[in-house]
């Protein structure tokens, strides 16, 4: 990694991302550096905790830059995304300022007069210092360069989709008062959507698209080793296989990996030892979080682990010990 | 590239000028030498959807090489002077063009360009521009080749060096490669055919007269309509989302609020000089029963299709299917592409024999469901109201549609046709607050547009 904290090549960018204690593979890598290089934003989408977020932090961290977070919902529009004026904040310093103001207007004879004396002091209550930066702005007008993540941009609507599309292409701001503000240092800008709505076409063709989807057994194992390395190899094992097993039920909602990390942890705040049914049973709801999917994880998976009762009084199907 | 990237469009996929540009300045970036590489710098520049993944991968291999090349062996490197002069001599007793042919097999020498180009043209392989003819135009060309009279040739060559005192293994060894290189020929020619078919899609124009399709009633779609349909219901889909959005924020009409009146007159002084209003939750909740019979199948699935683009601007759906009794087919809904869903849905409920039968699906309903129409539901029935004379339970269906906030049906039936051979629609209609006629794709967005508009 240079000084300038800029990816040089996808399989360092593998390494920088590691350092940052998150796994990425090559289509990951591939991706991170040629958004750096073509200068685009990334769209990162994929099922619900599988590490988009995670990856912007692990961008930011990697290449030395500030992490500013917008987060989208349902109604989000201008004022809380890009700026807004601080009215109290200007009311309050009138107020203080109204003996000097009378000063300053006190030689003007007529009222056009001190209506153009005050205009000319207008850029003292329309300053930087009365805007409230909100973080797209702030991301443009950063000294330092940054990372810009837009999460979870699902949510929000085709309005403020169409409004993004344009301070992304250019990355400058005209605000009225204060004329046109470019960005000193371009962001790197993140997108993640959890594909519940289909994104307009316009928002997709602007960026570079990455889909992160479930991990694979070895990947999931890589990373449990490395969040939780408390865990044993042995039941870091079993427990990835089963949380394996359990993606491939049709559930509500498939466990993550951020769900296997946090078992993991639980399994280690349980100091377990190894996974018998009690276990999983208690710690289940952990992984999954709606009744029906815990209904159907217990009744498949349930009977297949082996029970820490003693053989012959558990449930389920192992036969008797030999005589 | 280019080619690449016009197979590409012409399978579905839109890919745009400036994608197509940073797929050029990626290239350029990654190289070329890494083929991994250069696959993933492709893919993350021009494919912006995960369902054209898969589309993406066989295009890929097809045009820039999937897998290693085929292996070709020559067969007649390491014959002995003594083996070669009883090969010389068979030679002269087999047929010469044959004899040329099987020859170049031995040798290990592939396919030239020119002779490919050339069983092209004899096989129509220009005109062809779909993928799933790749293996059968392969074949065609295998049979210019006369495969079958090669391994006849090449018995015979066999027993002539096996009479003039070939040893046994090698014969073996020779008939060993012979086969091998065989098999290349033909990989190749799936190769090649594939390749060109690819070709071909990128050259071929758009299917003209969208508009055409969008009119095309339902009862007249074949398959591949209903590929193009299923594209364009994503763009309608689109369209109508915007628009429903836009009147559902436009229509605030609830109850003063006061924080938020403050908050934007704060720029006045707190003097409330524009007012905002609390909305009312304007989403609608669905019950909709999609009659998935053979002669309804296009419109319920592009119904569903529908619904599932739009799910966002509607709070809750409940979606039933019915031929002769009711399924739940939400869960099936939820997650994946519509129309795998209603064939998932089609295996459980294969029509064909089954006769439509509302009345008794309306009893299922009533039995079980009851609950999820309330007084704030919209209640949506997709059917043409044929029911094979059987009883058409008016009565079920008035107390739904009194317990619904609106009822709805939805016909590809013109009102001409109401009254005609089985249909109740005459019976149905005065119990609904409103029947939609949608014969088309045009007419059925338009009644999705409507479905979603009032309260």
């Amino acid at each position: 990694m240079d000084r300038t904290g800029e990816f040089l090549s996808p399989q360092q960018t593998i390494e920088a991302l590691g350092s940052q204690r998150y796994i990425a593979g090559t289509g990951i890598a591939t991706v991170v550096y040629l958004s750096q290089q073509l200068g685009k934003p990334l769209l990162a989408e994929g099922p619900a905790g599988v590490g988009k977020t995670e990856l912007a932090k692990a961008i930011a961290g990697a290449t030395g830059r500030e992490l500013i977070r917008l987060q989208c919902y349902e109604g989000l529009d201008e004022t809380k995304a890009l700026y807004e004026w601080e009215y109290a904040k200007q009311l309050l310093y009138t107020q203080l300022l109204r003996d000097k103001l009378e000063k300053t207007l006190a030689k003007s004879k007529t009222l056009g007069e001190s209506a153009d004396r005050l205009a000319a002091e207008e850029d003292v209550f329309f300053s930087m210092r009365f805007l409230l930066q909100r973080p797209l702005l702030r991301a443009i007008l950063s000294q330092n360069p940054s990372v810009l993540l837009i999460d979870e941009i699902d949510r929000a609507d085709a309005e403020f989709e169409a409004f993004l599309l344009e301070v992304l292409s250019d990355f400058q701001v005209s605000i009225p008062e204060l004329g046109t503000l470019s960005a000193v240092h371009r962001p790197i800008v993140v997108l993640t959507s959890n594909n519940t709505r289909e994104l307009s076409e316009a928002l997709k063709r602007r960026c570079l698209y990455l889909f992160i989807n479930y991990p694979t057994l070895e990947q999931e194992l890589a990373v449990v080793h490395l969040k939780v390395p408390e865990l044993s190899p042995l039941l870091a094992r079993q427990a990835v296989e089963l949380v394996q097993r359990l993606r491939t039920l049709d559930l509500r909602k498939s466990p993550s990996i951020s769900e296997t990390i946090d078992w993991a942890r639980a399994l280690v705040a349980l100091n377990a030892e190894h996974l018998d049914s009690q276990t999983v049973e208690t710690t289940l709801n952990v992984l999954l979080k709606h009744e029906s999917d815990l209904e159907r994880a217990r009744h498949r998976v349930g009977l297949t682990l082996p029970p820490n009762r003693p053989l012959g009084q558990g449930a389920g199907n192992l036969p008797p010990p030999p005589a | 590239m280019v080619q690449f990237v016009k197979a590409l469009r012409a399978g579905g996929m839109r890919v745009s000028l400036a994608e197509s540009a940073e797929a050029f300045q990626a290239t350029e970036l990654m190289g070329i030498q890494d083929r991994e590489s250069f696959r993933l710098g492709l893919r993350s520049t021009l494919v912006k959807q995960v369902s054209d993944f898969p589309r993406f991968e066989t295009l890929f291999d097809l045009f820039f090489g999937g897998g290693p090349a085929p292996a070709f062996e020559n067969a007649l490197d390491d014959l002995s002077a003594a083996d070669a002069q009883r090969l010389a001599e068979a030679w002269q007793q087999i047929n010469q063009e044959l004899r040329e042919r099987l020859e170049r097999i031995l040798a290990g020498a592939p396919l030239s360009p020119q002779e490919l180009e050339q069983m092209a043209g004899r096989v129509g392989l220009g005109h062809a521009n779909d993928l799933r003819y790749q293996a059968y135009l392969a074949e065609r060309m295998g049979r210019i080749l006369r495969f079958r009279e090669l391994e006849e040739a090449l018995e015979e060559l066999l027993r002539l060096l096996a009479e003039m005192g070939m040893a046994q293994a090698r014969l073996a060894q020779l008939a060993d490669r012979y086969g091998a290189n065989v098999r290349s020929w033909r990989q190749q020619l799936l190769h090649f055919s594939g390749l060109r078919i690819a070709e071909n899609m990128g050259e071929d124009r758009r299917p003209e007269s969208r508009e055409a399709i969008l009119h095309k009633p339902f009862s007249a779609i074949s398959d591949r309509d209903m590929e193009q349909l299923r594209r364009e219901v994503r763009r309608l889909a689109a369209i109508l989302r915007t628009r429903i959005a836009l009147r559902q924020k436009r229509a605030k009409n609830g109850h003063l609020d006061a924080k938020s009146t403050l908050r934007t007159n704060l720029k006045h002084g707190t003097v409330p000089i524009e007012i905002r209003h609390r909305d009312h939750q304007l989403k609608p909740k669905l019950v909709v029963l999609c009659d998935v019979s053979t002669s309804m199948r296009s419109c319920s699935e592009l119904m569903l299709s529908f619904l599932h683009s739009l799910q966002d601007q509607i709070r809750k759906t409940h979606l039933f299917a019915y031929i002769d009794h009711l399924e739940f087919i939400s869960p099936d809904l939820t997650a994946r592409d519509p129309r795998l869903a209603v064939e998932g849905v089609l295996a459980r409920m294969p029509s064909g024999y089954y006769n439509t039968d509302l009345g008794a699906s309306l009893e299922n309903f009533a039995g079980r469901f009851l609950d999820t129409v309330d007084s704030r539901t919209t209640f949506l029935v997709v059917g043409d109201g044929r029911n094979n004379y059987n009883d058409p339970r008016l009565d079920l269906f008035d107390l739904i549609s009194r317990r619904s906030h609106r009822s709805l049906w939805l016909t590809p039936e013109p009102p001409a046709l109401w009254s005609t051979g089985d249909s109740d629609m005459n019976r149905y209609q005065p119990l609904c607050h409103r029947v939609l006629v949608a014969g088309n794709l045009t007419e059925l967005s338009s009644a999705v547009d409507h479905l979603l508009a009032g309260r």
